[in-house]
């Protein structure tokens, strides 16, 4: 292996959208250090890894579907709905062992709806996932009437509560289903299915991969991180209610694109999406460290948000507007 | 296999009957959902007016048609944005822009004309800045809105500091009072921009561009068409659209808030697709857009007055939209790929 072959890949890797991200980090952290060093005070890194989980977890989730070409709007009205489960059933004195099973399911079927709207009536994703988050959102609301459940069972509340230094079993979670999901992906079938599948459909169908199966895998697998996610969400909370979690699946998109998935499909990191919520995450508890006011934090993770994308097309713009000009044409 | 002559004798006496031959040519030119969404939407009015005798009354109708104007207005700008082969998340943000930008204007005492100028150039500028990194810098449409949409409702609440405006001057109300014939202005506001965008749609060039490069944005731009420039021309309007509907809900609720069209685009999204364009782009018509939207708002007015429960109609007009797409998609056959 020559020098310049080396130089190559090390230039190679530099363009990849992770390392980017990765000094976008730097940067941040090193100016939040300046400014308020009291945000790499352990007490305070406990609670950013605490704010991360539910939606690490979540992101998995969308990250799936992200590959598989798809996208979903209603990942925001599941996890309410299976909040408002789970606190509900347990509130009428249900044990956790059938109460967890009972929300998993709840998850997983909602995402087979999704799925099935998206791979056997052909409906577009957007869409499809459009009308399911008002359907779910609209019946779970005539559920609730509009109403808090403001109380939680016992064992739920164990399940939020800190321990470990701060940390909570959310953290312990979303690490292991960030490394279960690492196999799957990259060691698995339908993980690399899912892959091609977005990449191409067409291609995938061609080279033996079902039509439908990497669509019913993502959306489940959506809905079933989704339930998790929403037994830290409302662990957390010690409160739900039917608008719970309202917009939250915009958030989750923005940082799984954010973490260099494309939104065509075929394309993405576990990595990039762990860097994406981080990201976010670091970004708003900075804010708030900086007094800065809450209108303002929008802003901020708006132009973020902006800033990521525009990153992650940076070396084809790089190409359009530097070396197209200086080659001759 | 049979032979050709064969064949051709059967589909001789096997012709299918002349109504199914019109549908089939019906869902060829793509117009089939809007009749089948009409004909649901007809079935559904013949029942709630049996049902509720306010159904029919003119106020009711006057009522209705005030907040489908301005969700119909969005949805225009939204058909071309869907047209273009993109999506516009932000476009419920930009509204929020505009109207507190009105709010603000009119706290300064400023005339109404001025007051209207504001919102509207708000919205041309955040719809232009979309246009700038999706049109010129190729971005994706659906990452751009997505995080415009954050950054705008963050400069809504931060221009406004998360209080509603209140006290616009008569002048502006006016929008909200005025009748012609006793149609509300709002509504024939919404007619006349629709027969705008139908004209634009049919007989312009840009028009043109805008479906080609929905169609197919490499062939557009290997035919020399200017991409660039027509992306920011869609959604610099979807911009200003988006700013005349924050001065019509200004003007309807006396009031401004940061969060005031939160709820539209998700509505002018759903519209745009209930009417049967496709969500890649490509196709357009502004008739079947306006029928989505008056479906939406009519079935959701009828539900209201059958006293179905307030969050079973947000659930029932989404199935709604479900069911109309999954039908249409059904009598087409299958033929369009998801996406």
């Amino acid at each position: 292996m020559n020098s310049s072959s080396r130089l190559l890949r090390v230039r190679e890797r530099f363009h990849r959208h992770e390392t980017k991200l990765a000094s976008l980090l730097l940067v941040l952290g090193i100016a939040v250090a300046v400014a308020a060093p009291r945000f790499f005070a352990t007490v305070n890194l406990a609670l950013l890894a605490r704010s991360m989980g539910v939606l690490l977890i979540v992101s998995v989730g969308m990250l799936n579907v992200i590959l598989a070409g798809g996208i979903d709007v209603s990942a925001g009205a599941i996890l309410a709905v299976v909040s408002v489960v789970l606190v509900r059933l347990g509130n009428h004195g249900l044990t956790a062992s059938t109460v967890l099973p009972l929300g998993l399911l709840t998850g997983a079927a909602l995402g087979a709806v999704n799925a099935a709207l998206i791979a056997e009536l052909r409906i577009p994703p957007i869409v499809a996932t459009l009308g399911t988050a008002g359907l779910f959102r609209g019946l779970l609301l005539e559920w609730t009437q509009g109403e808090w459940e403001s109380s939680i069972p016992a064992w739920l509340n164990a399940v939020g509560s800190p321990r470990w230094g701060g940390l909570d079993a959310s953290v312990l979670a979303a690490g292991l289903l960030m490394l279960v999901a690492a196999l799957i992906l990259h060691r698995t079938q339908i993980g690399r299915a899912l892959f091609r599948f977005g990449d191409s459909p067409l291609a995938a169908m061609r080279t033996g991969i079902s039509s439908r199966q990497p669509i019913y895998f993502a959306y489940i697998s959506l809905g079933v991180l989704t339930a998790i996610g929403a037994v830290f969400y409302a662990a957390q909370l010690g409160a739900v209610q039917g608008n719970a979690a309202n917009g939250y699946e915009l958030t989750v998109i923005a940082a799984v694109v954010l973490g260099g998935a494309d939104i065509l499909g075929g394309r993405g990191s576990l990595l990039g999406t762990f860097l994406g919520v981080l990201l976010l995450c670091s970004l708003q508890q900075a804010l708030v460290l900086l007094h800065v006011a809450v209108f303002w934090q929008n802003i901020v993770t708006g132009a973020i948000v902006l800033l990521g994308v525009i990153l992650s097309a940076a070396p084809r713009l790089h190409r359009k507007f530097v070396l197209q000009q200086s080659s001759p044409a | 296999m049979t032979s050709s002559s064969s064949a051709s004798l059967d589909t001789f006496h096997n012709s299918p009957p002349r109504f199914v031959q019109q549908i089939s040519r019906l869902s060829l030119t793509g117009n089939l959902q809007p009749c089948v969404v009409t004909l649901l939407v007809l079935f559904f009015c013949i029942y709630a007016g049996y049902r509720s005798g306010d159904f029919w009354s003119t106020l009711n109708w006057q009522l209705v048609v005030q907040p489908l104007a301005e969700a119909g207005i969005v949805s225009l700008g939204m058909m071309f944005v869907i047209a273009s082969g993109g999506i516009d998340l932000s476009a419920g943000a930009i509204i929020g822009v505009a109207a507190v930008t009105a709010g603000i204007a009119a706290h300064h005492k400023l005339p109404v004309p001025a007051i209207e100028a504001a919102a509207l150039s708000a919205g041309l500028l955040c719809g232009a800045f979309n246009g700038i990194l999706i049109g010129v810098l190729r971005l994706s449409s659906i990452l751009v809105t997505l995080g415009s949409m954050i950054l705008y409702s963050g400069i809504a609440m931060a221009l406004s500091d998360g209080n509603s405006f209140a006290g616009f001057p008569e002048g502006l109300l006016w929008w909200n009072d005025a009748a012609l014939l006793g149609i509300p202005l709002e509504f024939l506001l919404f007619l006349t921009t629709a027969a705008v965008a139908a004209a634009f749609l049919r007989y312009s060039v840009w028009g043109h561009y805008v479906l080609a490069i929905g169609s197919n944005r490499v062939a557009a731009r290997y035919s020399g068409y200017p991409v660039a420039l027509t992306l920011f021309g869609v959604y610099t309007l979807q911009g200003l659209l988006c700013g005349m509907t924050g001065i019509l809900l200004v003007a309807r609720l006396a009031s401004a808030r940061a969060d005031m069209g939160q709820g539209l685009m998700l509505m002018a999204i759903a519209s745009v697709v209930l009417g049967g364009a496709p969500i890649v782009g490509g196709s357009a018509s502004v008739i079947a857009t306006v029928v989505g939207v008056a479906a939406f708002y009519i079935v959701q007015d009828g539900l209201l007055l059958l006293d179905v429960p307030p969050f079973v109609q947000h659930a029932l007009t989404s199935v709604l939209l479900l069911a109309s797409v999954a039908v249409g998609n059904l009598l087409r056959g299958n033929r369009e790929g998801r996406r």
